[in-house]
């Protein structure tokens, strides 16, 4: 089943003349987790924001869970969580004050707040002020706060920025779990890591247009090498050989490196998302 | 979901330690004054005379003698003690021993008028003709030809004869009002913190739609402007004077403030610019309220402002026990104002949003 299709959407800022977004289409399924991936100001935030209905005025179709994204009122929200890059919460109010605030606005009860947050381990700070919360922690609340209602689709920007790893870890565990259950995840990020790590497909952006859409598999085997690099040291110092993968079972130079030398490393040479990113954007990631 | 909204920002505005600081500090200070300013109205008139001259009419004598805003003085340097030493007096004449013989003449004659130092320009005008006719009366021929006029009073407005405005009653109005003009400021920095931290775009990616986003912000104005003055209203016992009215006019005249505070939060940039806008608004919309205060003030152009309806429908409820029909035209003028700024701050403020 097809969670969003898009077809042909443009959108240009009042007062600019180029289009933030240029005419993309993508299809998401449900229960996917699909990477939104590009430099700054490619047109990955505006499309985010088309499909929040944050913004008016775009051309082309968008329809989400079966129905056009225009002819949807407030009750798509019941549907969809949102967390956004930077947190916004109310620091004055403590977590679970916040969480109770946004879980009275929807229509159905919601009862996952509890053990979202002992998900991502925030319940012993629930009565704290979120003023007094760290950035990590300010991150986990949107989490909870995204996903609280049980929302079929989650638009997540940067989810796991300026998490340590064991709660970078959690979340990317539950978004996993999630997926399995059925949730769709539209996710935007920078972190070519968590994307190769989480998404089941990506698209690059460039300049207001998908440059690239697949897998990530297939993308790293498309555009990387076929080879294999073994890194051994010798009594003159540390040296660095590299093996066509087909036919390397009967390589006899790769069979006589293992057996005499001290080998240090071995490598598949397929292109990381990393290098596909630099590649298709021409831009180097921070 | 509203209430929910509303409560939300109340808290908000509570755990705020500038607001909640300042908005009790202000509640204490405002009663402060009130209660300290003077409950009774000095209304006469002090002068004090000496009549130095033995010719001067004896009919006019008695008729000073009658008249309790004068008082005569058996010596021009007791006289003088009273004018100086006392509170009691503004102005005071000796008239000279030859002075009614000189009057009868026509020949010119010279008086000296002593003035307290907090006499003001206009009444030394006021009481110099004052003076010039006492002088002129002390010639009993002159008094004789009095001729008798009958004089028929007509008071336009509430006649305050025998009541006159204490001025912790004309500073009531002016107080309300700054409370309630104070709340621009508060909802708003709530308004601009929403959209700067991010939270109004946070509650808008929910279920909540833009109008009821406003409308909430509409109660929670209407919360924080009507508490306080409810407060002030109750500890100074006003309340009594017309409850529905007061509060009728109470409630229509913070629809305009939170109409205010919308537009002001639209065209904010941040916390200080909410403050310099928001301070300018205040200023500028009390001046009807200390007109009130200072009746020397007035001016036609303050009908211009729309807080004039407002100072001027709670002046005349709270001091004049004004009725319905009394106000009509300023209720009338504030329903309509109040949903105006409302409509162009909440149109205003959704292009922000």
């Amino acid at each position: 089943m097809t969670m969003i299709q898009v077809s042909d959407l443009s959108l240009t800022y009042p007062g600019t003349r180029d289009p933030a977004v240029d005419g993309i289409s993508f299809e998401v399924g449900q229960g996917e987790i699909f990477g939104f991936l590009g430099p700054s100001g490619a047109g990955k935030s505006t499309t985010q924001r088309v499909l929040c209905k944050l913004l008016q005025h775009w051309s082309g179709s968008a329809t989400v869970m079966d129905r056009s994204l225009t002819a949807w009122g407030q009750d798509y929200f019941a549907h969809v969580g949102v967390s956004f890059e930077l947190p916004n919460h109310y620091l004055q109010l403590t977590a679970r004050e916040n969480l109770k605030l946004f879980a009275n606005l929807y229509p159905q009860d919601v009862t996952r707040s509890e053990d979202l947050m002992a998900v991502v381990d925030l319940t012993a700070d629930a009565d704290t002020r979120v003023g007094q919360f760290s950035k990590g922690m300010m991150q986990r609340l949107s989490f909870v706060r995204a996903f609280q209602h049980e929302p079929r689709l989650v638009f997540l920007d940067e989810p796991t920025a300026g998490l340590d790893p064991v709660n970078a870890r959690r979340i990317t565990d539950h978004l996993q779990t999630l997926r399995a259950d059925g949730c769709t995840i539209f996710l935007t990020t920078h972190d070519m890591h968590i994307a190769d790590l989480l998404c089941d497909r990506v698209a690059f952006m460039v300049q207001g247009r998908l440059a690239l859409i697949d897998t990530p598999r297939n993308l790293r085997l498309a555009q990387g090498r076929k080879q294999v690099q073994v890194e051994y040291r010798t009594g003159e110092g540390r040296r660095q050989e590299l093996f066509d993968l087909d036919g390397i079972g009967g390589n006899e130079r790769f069979a006589e490196l293992l057996r005499s030398e001290e080998i240090e490393t071995i490598h598949t040479q397929e292109a990381t998302l990393e290098d596909i990113f630099i590649r298709t954007t021409g831009e180097q990631l921070l | 979901m509203i209430s929910a909204l509303v409560a939300k920002d109340v808290k908000l505005f509570f755990r705020n330690r500038f607001f909640a600081t300042v908005t009790g500090l202000a509640l204490v200070l405002y009663l402060a004054i009130y209660f300290l300013l003077p409950l009774q109205t000095e209304n006469s008139v002090g002068v004090a005379i000496h009549l130095e001259d033995p010719a001067a009419s004896p009919e006019f004598r008695q008729r000073l003698t009658e008249d309790e805003d004068f008082t005569l003085f058996p010596s021009k340097d007791e006289m003088l003690a009273a004018l100086e030493d006392t509170d009691d007096y503004f102005v005071g004449m000796s008239v000279p021993a030859a002075a009614a013989q000189a009057v009868a003449r026509g020949e010119a004659t010279t008086l000296q008028a002593f003035y307290a130092p907090d006499v003001p320009a206009e009444a030394k005008q006021v009481f110099h003709e004052l003076l010039v006719f006492i002088a002129n009366m002390v010639n009993p021929d002159l008094m004789a030809r009095l001729s008798p006029i009958e004089e028929t009073e007509f008071v336009l407005g509430h006649d305050l004869l025998g009541q006159p405005l204490a001025v912790r009653d004309r500073f009531l109005p002016l107080l309300l009002l700054a409370m309630v003009m104070t709340e621009v400021l508060g909802l708003g920095t709530l308004i601009v913190r929403e959209i700067e931290t991010g939270t109004a775009r946070a509650l808008l990616t929910g279920p909540l739609r833009l109008p009821t986003f406003l409308v909430a912000k509409i109660v929670t104005g209407l919360v924080l402007a009507m508490s306080q003055v409810v407060i002030v209203v109750l500890v100074t016992g006003k309340i009594v004077v017309s409850p529905l009215l007061l509060l009728t006019t109470l409630f229509l005249g913070s629809l305009l403030i939170v109409g205010m505070a919308f537009f002001i939060a639209a065209i904010s940039r941040n916390n200080t610019s909410v403050l310099a806008w928001g301070t300018l608004t205040l200023i500028l919309f009390l001046i009807p309220a200390l007109s009130i205060m200072l009746p020397g003030l007035a001016s036609g152009w303050m009908e211009l402002v729309p807080s004039h309806y407002l100072a001027d429908a709670l002046h005349r409820v709270l001091n004049f026990q004004a009725g319905w029909a009394d106000v009509a035209r300023d209720l009338f003028l504030l329903a309509a104002a109040g949903p105006a700024a409302l409509v162009i701050g909440g149109a205003v403020l959704r292009r922000r949003l």
